[in-house]
């Protein structure tokens, strides 16, 4: 228990300054009286210096992703969250119930969406009753203010999380060093900054929430929390699609553990528990229905359900029977057949169409390059394109070098739950080469892993400044190998040298620990704290300009039109346009409708007559475009055309790309194709 | 497996042990159709037994993998970017090499991907030896070497990716 203050004090030394509180606190407590009169025990002394890392911590966490609020104001970014933020106002002005059965005619005219059951409703609801709550205790909070601040929120309760499940999975070192960790990892921040109203800033914590307890109900075997794990699991369906890595990584965990040979009562318990009733309670949301039973992405997880069975099953037969050759014939037997049956059941459900395969989003997960050949409108999406090295590199930094060093110590202790911490690592590192925008699915877990590795070096480190020269018998140190008995007696004799060698050493790890921290905070304000809404550039003489064009258009919209009007644009500006412009538009960000979304690049990209008949079908007044020529914006509509080209012409084959283009090369000055010089835009 | 090889009994081979003749109708059709001119062969056919390998030879090939993601793949199979960029000397009017993408931060050339992750991969195992070091009973003189492969494994890493990350976005202040 001693030798634990030390990496604990050790990460203390890495916290940036904005923690006015230390240094106050010893001074006080010198006032009245000092550490040595209270006489604190060691156990006290070092529960006081993990609750107050701990709270240090929460609040770093908190406010290292303020930057934007400080700089603009407090207002929601991006194109998505003012979705997330104009429902959240209609749940709280309307109540639940109309809340679920919202049928929406603003957006998507003239189709109107399903926003009840098209939705996860987690974010909003969360935020409600965190609105709701302030207001019974009398705070008078506008909404707004609540969603923008709702991502740092639940990012600090997410590093309390990572010391827990730090602590279950190595020891509480490695608890502190992860909470730490994932309190600045840009990787998080990105999407969890004030102002991202998105489903990932709370899905994440969900996410994390329903490992720990699921490791938590393998570990201690107990229904209590298995029940836990599964509630946590609902939260998660109820925030954000990508619960599907969820229900996929825990049913190959228990494959694993059932490889190794790690069948046990406990894992028998915790995975039936969450799966029946996570599967249950996944069902309540409308969006996702009945998919666990009929979607091919759920299949795995009903096969190693049954596989457990089939598993406890010869367990209890073993039990039974004495005969073992009997008992390995029957084993053999049994083993064949059901995955024989289950074989066959898979191939009937997916032959006859009631198992649907994996969708497009999904799929292209698998095998990168399916987006790129038949999915353009996923293709486009710049979050959606493969990582380069240096996207690894800006949100991670030193957590690239301890993440393989964290492995190999997971790997010599292994345990189940350190196997499950290795599978999510690994799986989630891979899926976050396919996908920028998965890189946050990977922080939690290369976040953990890079924290057992600086906790197990740091604690090498100090044993070795400790190492005094007794007898060596104390094998008080990590796994209790013999070797280290003899290995400690061998290095008493360079003695000094290896203690200026563990001091310089320790020294290194404070000195990359900083470094990283200085990064993160560089990283968190130049390059994650814009609101896309307002964007800021250097003038001429280099001065700092600011223009708020989107927002002042939006309300000109607003207060310029009549209010059943009807506005064209491309897809990126809907959610905007519904939520502050407040009129009617054609495609939003949802893109549920691909057609409808070709109808519109369709009318963007022909000749004005052509274009003009199309709008008129579709009852539109008014076209917005975004245009960036005079300031120098650079991801404006122009840039964008050859998307809209390329998905008209995905669907209506008139629209044929090579039209626009100048030998192969996209221009747009006096030097372009006809076509180009006489469509709409 | 067992009971399956024992089925097809050869026509000259023993009749069930019991004595009487088999009631199995499957038995009486396989004699006759494709064993009455088929011999068959004995052998001692065995499921290969597969063994789990240790962990260090799973953590060897998932070192391996991470080093494939790290340097970016699958940007590699899906963007298709050169191994290495060109550009025109202005003056001279020769070919020069670029090694860095500029542009966009998500973005990089194969051969750059592939140091970079040369580099993390570098910096763990150095960090992996310096473990290896106090864990093992080993000789003094391979301990050292290995303490002092280990550090300067680690310091050599972290000092060339930060002048990679420093010469591709040249804004980095850190």
């Amino acid at each position: 228990m001693v030798g634990k203050s030390e990496p604990i004090n050790g990460t203390a030394k890495s916290q940036p300054p904005p923690s006015p509180l230390s240094p106050k606190s010893p001074d006080l407590l010198s006032g009245y009286f000092s550490f040595k009169s209270l006489k604190l025990k060691t156990k006290q002394q070092e529960l006081l210096i993990r609750v107050s890392i701990l709270c240090l911590v929460y609040i770093l966490a908190f406010v290292t992703r303020l930057f934007s609020v400080l700089r603009y104001e407090s207002m929601i970014h991006e194109f998505d969250p003012y979705f997330n933020y104009r429902t959240t106002l209609f749940l709280t002005e309307k109540g639940f119930y109309e809340f679920w059965n919202w049928f929406d005619s603003e957006s998507w005219y003239p189709l109107g969406r399903i926003i009840g059951g098209t939705l996860y409703p987690g974010l909003m609801v969360t935020a409600a009753l965190l609105y709701w709550g302030l207001r019974f205790l009398r705070f008078a909070v506008h909404i707004r203010e609540v969603c923008v601040l709702t991502a740092p929120f639940f990012a600090s309760n997410t590093t309390i999380l990572a010391y827990f499940f730090g602590k279950e999975i190595w020891d509480t070192g490695a608890g502190l060093v992860a909470a730490a960790l994932i309190a600045i990892c840009p990787g998080y921040i990105s999407r969890s900054v004030a102002g991202s109203y998105d489903n990932e800033g709370v899905a994440i914590f969900a996410l994390l929430l329903t490992f720990y307890l699921f490791v938590k109900a393998v570990n201690t075997g107990s229904l209590s929390w298995g029940l836990a794990s599964a509630f946590g699991y609902f939260y998660m369906v109820s925030a954000w699609g990508g619960y599907v890595f969820i229900i996929n990584l825990v049913p190959l965990y228990v494959l694993v553990l059932l490889i190794t040979g790690r069948y046990s009562m406990r894992l028998y318990v915790a995975y039936n528990c969450m799966y029946i009733l996570g599967m249950l309670l996944a069902m309540q949301i409308r969006f996702v229905g009945f998919q666990h039973v009929q979607s091919g992405e759920h299949m795995a997880a009903m096969g190693v359900f049954f596989l457990m069975q089939v598993f406890y099953l010869l367990d209890w037969l073993k039990h039974l029977l004495s005969d073992t050759k009997l008992f390995q014939a029957f084993l053999r037997m049994t083993v064949t057949s059901a995955v024989g049956v289950g074989a066959v059941a898979l191939g009937v459900g997916t032959a006859s169409g009631y198992i649907s395969p994996w969708t497009g989003r999904f799929y292209s997960l698998l095998d990168p390059t399916y987006a790129k050949d038949h999915i353009p409108i996923i293709a486009s999406v710049s979050e959606h394109q493969p990582t380069a090295w240096s996207s690894f590199m800006f949100d991670f930094q030193i957590l690239l070098f301890l993440f393989p060093a964290g492995l190999y110590f997971c790997f010599k202790r292994l345990s189940d739950a350190t196997i499950f911490i290795v599978m999510y690592g690994l799986t989630s590192m891979y899926f976050a080469g396919v996908m920028v925008r998965l890189i946050l699915v990977a922080t939690p877990a290369v976040c953990l892993i890079s924290a057992i590795a600086v906790s197990a070096t740091i604690k090498n480190l100090t044993l070795l400044l400790r190492a005094k020269t007794k007898a060596p018998q104390s094998a008080s140190g990590k796994g209790g190998s013999s070797g280290k008995a003899a290995s400690k007696g061998s290095l008493d004799q360079s003695q000094p040298f290896q203690k200026n060698g563990a001091i310089a050493l320790l020294f290194g790890a404070f000195y990359l620990l900083s470094k990283y921290v200085t990064h993160c905070t560089w990283v968190t304000s130049e390059a994650y704290s814009s609101p896309s809404i307002v964007l800021a550039a250097r003038g001429a003489h280099g001065n700092r300009v600011i223009f708020d064009d989107y927002r002042e258009a939006y309300f000109w919209l607003r207060q310029n039109t009549p209010p059943d009007a009807k506005v064209m644009s491309w897809w990126d500006y809907g959610y905007q346009i519904t939520a502050m412009g407040n009129r009617t538009v054609i495609v939003d960000n949802n893109t549920w409708n691909n057609t409808h979304i070709a109808t519109v690049g369709r009318a963007m990209s022909s000749y004005e007559d052509e274009a003009y008949e199309i709008m008129r079908s579709l009852d539109v007044d008014y076209v917005l475009v975004v245009f960036g020529g005079v300031t120098g914006y650079s991801s404006d509509d122009i840039n964008k055309f050859l998307w809209m080209v390329r998905i008209g012409g995905g669907v209506f084959p008139v629209i044929k790309e090579p039209d626009y283009l100048v030998n192969g090369e996209y221009r747009v000055d006096k030097g372009a194709a006809p076509k180009m010089l006489n469509c709409l835009m | 497996m067992a009971p399956k090889l024992e089925s097809p009994n050869p026509p000259h081979a023993d009749l069930p042990p019991s004595g009487i003749a088999s009631v199995d109708p499957l038995f009486h059709i396989l004699k006759v159709l494709p064993f009455a001119f088929l011999r068959l062969l004995r052998l001692h056919l065995k499921l290969p037994t597969l063994t789990l390998p240790s962990p260090m030879t799973v953590y060897a090939l998932v070192l391996l993998t991470y080093f494939m993601v790290v340097s970016g793949i699958v940007y590699n199979v899906i963007v298709e970017p050169p191994g290495i960029g060109s550009t025109q000397d202005p003056h001279t009017g020769s070919v020069r090499p670029i090694v860095f993408m500029p542009g966009r931060v998500n973005s990089q050339y194969i051969i750059k991907g592939l140091s970079s992750g040369f580099m993390f991969v570098l910096g763990s195992v150095g960090i992996v030896l310096m473990d290896l070091t106090l864990d093992r009973n080993r000789a003094k003189s391979v301990k050292t070497f290995f303490v002092i492969a280990g550090i300067s494994a680690v310091v050599l890493a972290y000092v060339m990716s930060m002048l990679f990350i420093r010469i591709k976005i040249p804004a980095y202040l850190s």
